[in-house]
């Protein structure tokens, strides 16, 4: 059995981590924030362990892939742990989300850690895959962190008015 | 708050017991209404308008920014061979200035945005298909006889098929077809898979005056077309300043239930009173003429068509900023939004500050809604709907559309005396079935309206058009 990979990246977000929990609970919303979720195709509403989502996922140029996601940890608001299907040859794919609360200048944020882990299949060529994915897997967990806090900026505060 | 501002001079709202006799009862007191109503009071004729809502304007309606600024929420733009509208403003004292234009627009597409000058954004693998696709409709629409497209020597095979179905015989790939579809989205209220190739091209046909053929490049163009030029005060200062003029013979809140009537006379019914009249005008969404109680009841086939002309869906959104900051950056605000984005399309609406359009005042943005991204979006939490909409902005010019001072919206179809916008789009099959019974009084009443319009059909100059043309039709049945 090949070796577990992982790649994490994290970053300081100047939103509450309280917001940051809520919408990366939606689990039909990852569509609006993480790079590669072309479209959530079924999805339970505020993540429940044990429950399931599935995606439409980008993989290289114009393909695409759809994968099924399991909650498996809750931990509110700071952790959460899914484990993921259909992204061969990565096998045993695992997603956590770690959110800490931290200031930022005069307000609040949030320090964000955005990991995946997982066991590339095919042998040293998939570990060649591996290797050569890497790079952009990190860059695509800063654009999707990025993403995330420019929603919940754009969002704006609970009473703020959004029709008048 | 969108203000929509009341008429100063309208009617308040005391119930009518007895029934009062008028030469005309006008239902509807947006443009058209409006527009006829003048029409025949200049003429001398006794008039009443009778409007369901608490002001006028129909799909007019001014959003209240403080300090005397406004900024529109429904209708706006103005640009070359709308006449009758231009005349009626200049008439009416409001100026027009030209809508900001200065500077990049902002192609996004797939995620990547590309600054653009002109108003065909900048795709090598649709443009070329997409002119040669604007050409070939220019060219058949000039064969559509506008006032009776159905006549048109291809009608039948036109009337037919979608626009979408030609569009895509006619381009290669689907950039071309999702172009059209920016456009539409706003023009519309929906796509090219939803009117017929026909209605199309009449309706592009219509995109001029008698003197110049209509043409898709007057219809999306900025500077030179439909998005040229909007009005000081805004759109609905006209309808304001028509109502003024009317003098106390507008009566607002009172919803028009039911139209009778006879050899001599047509008895109008509202909650609020009966008025009797030697003629009536129906200047409402085809579809709410539809629904009024008829006896004896409308012919079914002009019924069958005013059911069909359902309006499509839209909904314009607009965020607030201290400055139009992004003119500074070169950029003129407006967004092009190929397929999968939140709006399709979105535009500098600031007020025009010191007159120049220089600004001066707040910056606003704001976003059209259109077909299926209204689709995608009404039914979504407000709040969402806003960062969705926001993020859009951002792509265009910058994050700091992330942080309006304020934010508003204003969806049509939620509007029960509209029921959506900008206007009506025919499916296939119904010009062809119906068509002849768009426009054609049904006794002593008329109909008005943008949709009654064989030139800017759907357009505020449309309306105008439509309203003067139904004033004179009635004064030519009675003198």
């Amino acid at each position: 059995m090949s070796e577990v990979s992982e790649v994490s990246e994290t970053a300081v977000l100047a939103v509450p981590a309280e917001r940051v929990w809520e919408v990366l609970s939606a689990t039909g919303r990852y569509a609006e924030w993480v790079a590669g979720v072309l479209e959530v195709t079924d999805h339970h509403g505020e993540a429940t362990v044990g429950r399931t989502y599935s995606e439409r996922n980008r993989t290289v140029g114009p393909l695409t892939t759809r994968s099924t996601w399991t909650v498996r940890e809750l931990d509110p608001p700071r952790r959460r742990v899914d484990t993921g299907t259909g992204f061969a040859p990565m096998h045993d794919m695992t997603n956590v989300f770690d959110v800490e609360p931290v200031p930022v200048g005069d307000g609040l944020g949030t320090r964000l850690t955005y990991t995946v882990r997982y066991r590339p299949g095919l042998g040293p060529i998939g570990r060649l895959i591996d290797r050569l994915q890497q790079p952009g897997l990190r860059r695509s967990f800063q654009t999707s962190m990025r993403a995330l806090e420019d929603l919940i900026i754009a969002e704006g505060d609970e009473h703020e008015g959004h029709n008048g | 708050m969108t203000s929509g501002a009341t008429a100063g001079a309208a009617v308040g709202g005391t119930p009518v017991s007895v029934p009062r006799r008028v030469d005309v009862a006008v239902i509807g007191a947006g443009l058209a209404g409006l527009t006829a109503a003048d029409a025949l009071t200049a003429a001398g004729r006794d008039v009443i308008v009778l409007e369901a809502r608490d002001r006028v304007g129909g799909r007019l309606l001014n959003h209240d920014l403080g300090d005397g600024q406004v900024v529109e929420a429904g209708g706006q733009f103005v640009g070359p061979t709308q006449n009758q509208v231009l005349g009626l403003a200049a008439d009416l004292g409001v100026a027009t200035f030209p809508a900001y234009a200065r500077g990049a627009s902002v192609y996004v597409h797939r995620g990547r945005a590309r600054r653009f000058g002109g108003d065909i954004p900048p795709d090598p693998l649709a443009l070329p298909g997409l002119g040669l696709a604007m050409a070939r409709m220019n060219q058949l629409a000039r064969t559509v006889p506008i006032d009776a497209p159905w006549t048109a020597r291809h009608a039948r095979r036109w009337d037919a098929m979608t626009f979408a179905t030609w569009l895509r015989r006619v381009t290669a790939g689907t950039g071309g077809l999702e172009l059209v579809d920016v456009f539409l989205g706003s023009a519309y209220g929906g796509t090219a898979a939803e009117a017929s190739l026909l209605f199309s091209l009449h309706y592009i046909a219509g995109m001029g005056d008698e003197r110049n053929p209509g043409t898709i490049d007057r219809g999306i163009a900025g500077a030179g077309g439909a998005q040229e030029l909007r009005f000081h005060g805004g759109s609905q200062l006209l309808a304001l300043r028509l109502a003024e003029r009317l003098d106390g013979r507008v009566q607002l809140g009172t919803p028009v239930r039911g139209i009778e009537q006879g050899d001599r006379s047509v008895t109008v019914r509202s909650e609020r009173g009966t008025w009797t009249a030697r003629h009536a005008v129906v200047a409402t969404p085809p579809v709410l003429a539809s629904r009024l109680a008829w006896s004896p009841r409308l012919p079914p086939q002009q019924d069958a068509l005013f059911q069909r002309l359902s309006f499509g869906a839209l909904a314009k959104c607009e965020a607030v900023y201290d400055e139009p900051f992004w003119r500074a950056d070169g950029l003129s605000g407006q967004g092009v939004f190929r397929a999968g984005s939140t709006v399709c399309s979105m535009f500098d609406n600031s007020p025009p500050g010191d007159g120049s359009g220089d600004g001066g005042g707040p910056g606003v943005l704001m976003g059209f809604l259109g077909g299926p991204q209204w689709r995608a979006w009404a039914h979504r939490p407000a709040r969402e709907r806003r960062g969705a909409v926001l993020r859009a902005f951002a792509q265009v010019v910058g994050r700091r559309a992330l942080r309006p001072r304020s934010y508003f919206e204003q969806d049509w179809t939620a509007e029960p005396w509209t029921l959506g916008g900008p206007t009506a789009i025919a499916a296939p099959g119904v010009l062809t079935a119906f068509g002849p019974w768009r426009d054609r009084p049904f006794g002593r009443v008329h109909f008005a309206g943008a949709e009654h319009a064989d030139y800017w059909n759907g357009y505020m100059d449309g309306a105008v058009r439509s309203g003067r043309d139904t004033a004179q039709a009635i004064l030519a049945a009675t003198d």
